[in-house]
């Protein structure tokens, strides 16, 4: 269980996580999505213990996390983290030395799987093999929280595939929470269960991908129909082109017309919506 | 299995440049012959005490802690492996001193033992202090770098310089700082010297703590 309440963390006077309360409950797989700088990785850091936050309280598992937490059962890795420069068959059989929790078959079986060489010593792999080796090491912690920075960076796209097989067969073999902070959005839709959208240091969605498919549509048509249609609802975002309008809502399917087209909006279409703006600019 | 021995292999594994250079130098130091007294190779190993620190601080607590380390972890197997060194370094400067040493027969070898007046209470004792000795200065080193990355570390080190630039030139400070030594180091009561070196590891090893509470990833 992850509980975050009212977690603000600033730098100077930078606010890169900005009042978050988020309640983690129940085991799973859940994709953290934010553009760059959103402040996901100062979110996975801080849950991790490995950064303190400037107000607020986080828990895991009922203990408040900080840099003072000497054990937090949490379990982060990042991109380029440094490793002991040994054969990655050491390096995985002193993970499960340090780690008393640690299961080594799982990740004797993962390094098997991405045929990783286990004689090559950890700087002479390449870096998505790098990131692999953590990545396995992270998830055969067998740590009640696995939080995931990144992992697919560095991964070609057979890889990418063999990753998300691998995190759905652990997560069945030993059901945690997992979160997995990505860009590659519509690729790992069919292994999360749950999205958390970040956008300038802030929560902007935390829900099921269902009720993404259920309620993420465009409408599209001459601007008073879209606005007839679309009155009262949820609207994330437009576009104009020309005479036409395009409005993005999150809400009820609206009841619309023939002159109308009515979409459901992709993951990536409404990740993009929901943090609203483009170019670097506002819409 | 506890993941302390592991992590003490560890630090030792990753600790073998400290290792080699500590050995080649004792084993190739060299003292002039026309010198009326040559300083005992064994004073070299102490070199391995200074170097350690650097490595449980800067090399593998990060990397540490990536494989699945707690810092709890961490720091119980840092502070076992100083431990385990210092009476490891004392047994080699011991044996050095009573086995190398009377085999210069020309020159009066001194050897920090000697120095540090350890061995007027019998080399069991001398060991004893040594061990000690070498375990309150690999803490203090490990909880100054530990300190380093931060304000409080640079406050630290201006402190120490101060103390140092400010005690030593004038005569009434000199003594107060040349009696904190005598304490730490030059003292021949085996029973004190040992008491105040475990106190102050003890009090240093808290501080460690509190200051890896802060530490960031």
């Amino acid at each position: 269980m992850i509980g975050l309440t009212s977690v603000t963390k600033t730098y100077g006077n930078a606010s890169v996580l900005k009042n978050i309360t988020l309640q983690i409950d129940e085991p799973g797989i859940y994709c953290l999505l934010g553009r760059n700088g959103a402040g996901k990785t100062t979110l996975l850091k801080s849950i991790a213990g490995y950064q303190n936050i400037t107000t607020g309280k986080i828990e895991v598992d009922g203990k408040v996390i900080s840099t003072s937490t000497l054990d937090t059962g949490v379990s982060y890795i990042e991109n380029f983290a440094k490793h002991f420069n040994l054969p990655v068959n050491k390096l995985l059989h002193i993970a499960s030395q340090v780690n008393p929790n640690y299961d080594y078959e799982l990740a004797s079986e993962m390094m098997e799987r991405f045929e990783l060489d286990g004689k090559k010593k950890f700087n002479h792999l390449s870096l998505g093999m790098k990131t692999m080796v953590s990545t396995i090491i992270c998830l055969a912690s067998n740590k009640s929280v696995v939080l995931l920075d990144e992992p697919v960076l560095g991964f070609d796209a057979i890889m990418r595939v063999e990753f998300y097989e691998m995190l759905t067969e652990s997560f069945r073999k030993h059901p945690r929470i997992i979160i997995v902070s990505t860009h590659i959005i519509e690729e790992i839709a069919k292994t999360i269960q749950k999205l958390i959208i970040i956008d300038k240091g802030s929560i902007r969605f935390f829900d099921t991908l269902q009720a993404v498919e259920e309620k993420a549509f465009s409408v599209s048509g001459l601007k008073k129909d879209v606005d007839v249609a679309t009155e009262n609802l949820n609207i994330i975002g437009q576009d104009t082109v020309g005479g036409l309008v395009t409005s993005y809502i999150f809400d009820k399917p609206p009841v619309v017309g023939a002159s109308l087209e009515l979409k459901n909006l992709s993951l990536q279409d409404f990740f993009i919506q929901m943090v609203g703006h483009r170019g670097g600019e506002k819409k | 299995m506890s993941a302390i021995p592991a992590i003490v292999k560890r630090i030792f594994s990753s600790n073998k440049i400290s290792f080699i250079i500590t050995a080649i130098v004792v084993l190739c130091a060299t003292t002039s012959g026309d010198a009326e007294i040559a300083l005992s190779n064994g004073n070299y190993t102490w070199l391995l005490a200074v170097m350690t620190p650097f490595f449980v601080v800067y090399y593998d607590y990060t990397k540490l802690v990536h494989l699945g380390a707690s810092k709890k972890d961490y720091y119980t197997g840092s502070l076992v492996s100083y431990g385990l060194l210092a009476f490891f370094i004392s047994l080699i400067n011991t044996g050095i001193h009573l086995l190398i040493d009377p085999l210069n027969r020309t020159q009066t070898v001194i050897n920090m033992m000697d120095v540090c007046k350890w061995t007027e209470n019998g080399i069991i004792f001398a060991y004893f202090q040594q061990a000690l000795f070498l375990l309150l200065a690999m803490i203090f080193l490990h909880v100054l770098l530990s300190m380093q990355p931060y304000w409080y570390g640079w406050l630290t080190d201006s402190i120490l310089v101060a103390i140092i630039c400010i005690f030593t030139p004038i005569a009434p400070l000199r003594h107060i700082l040349a009696g904190f030594f005598k304490i730490i180091m030059f003292n021949s009561h085996a029973f004190l010297h040992a008491g105040v070196c475990l106190i102050l590891s003890g009090v240093l090893s808290l501080i460690g703590l509190a200051v890896l509470k802060r530490k960031t990833l």
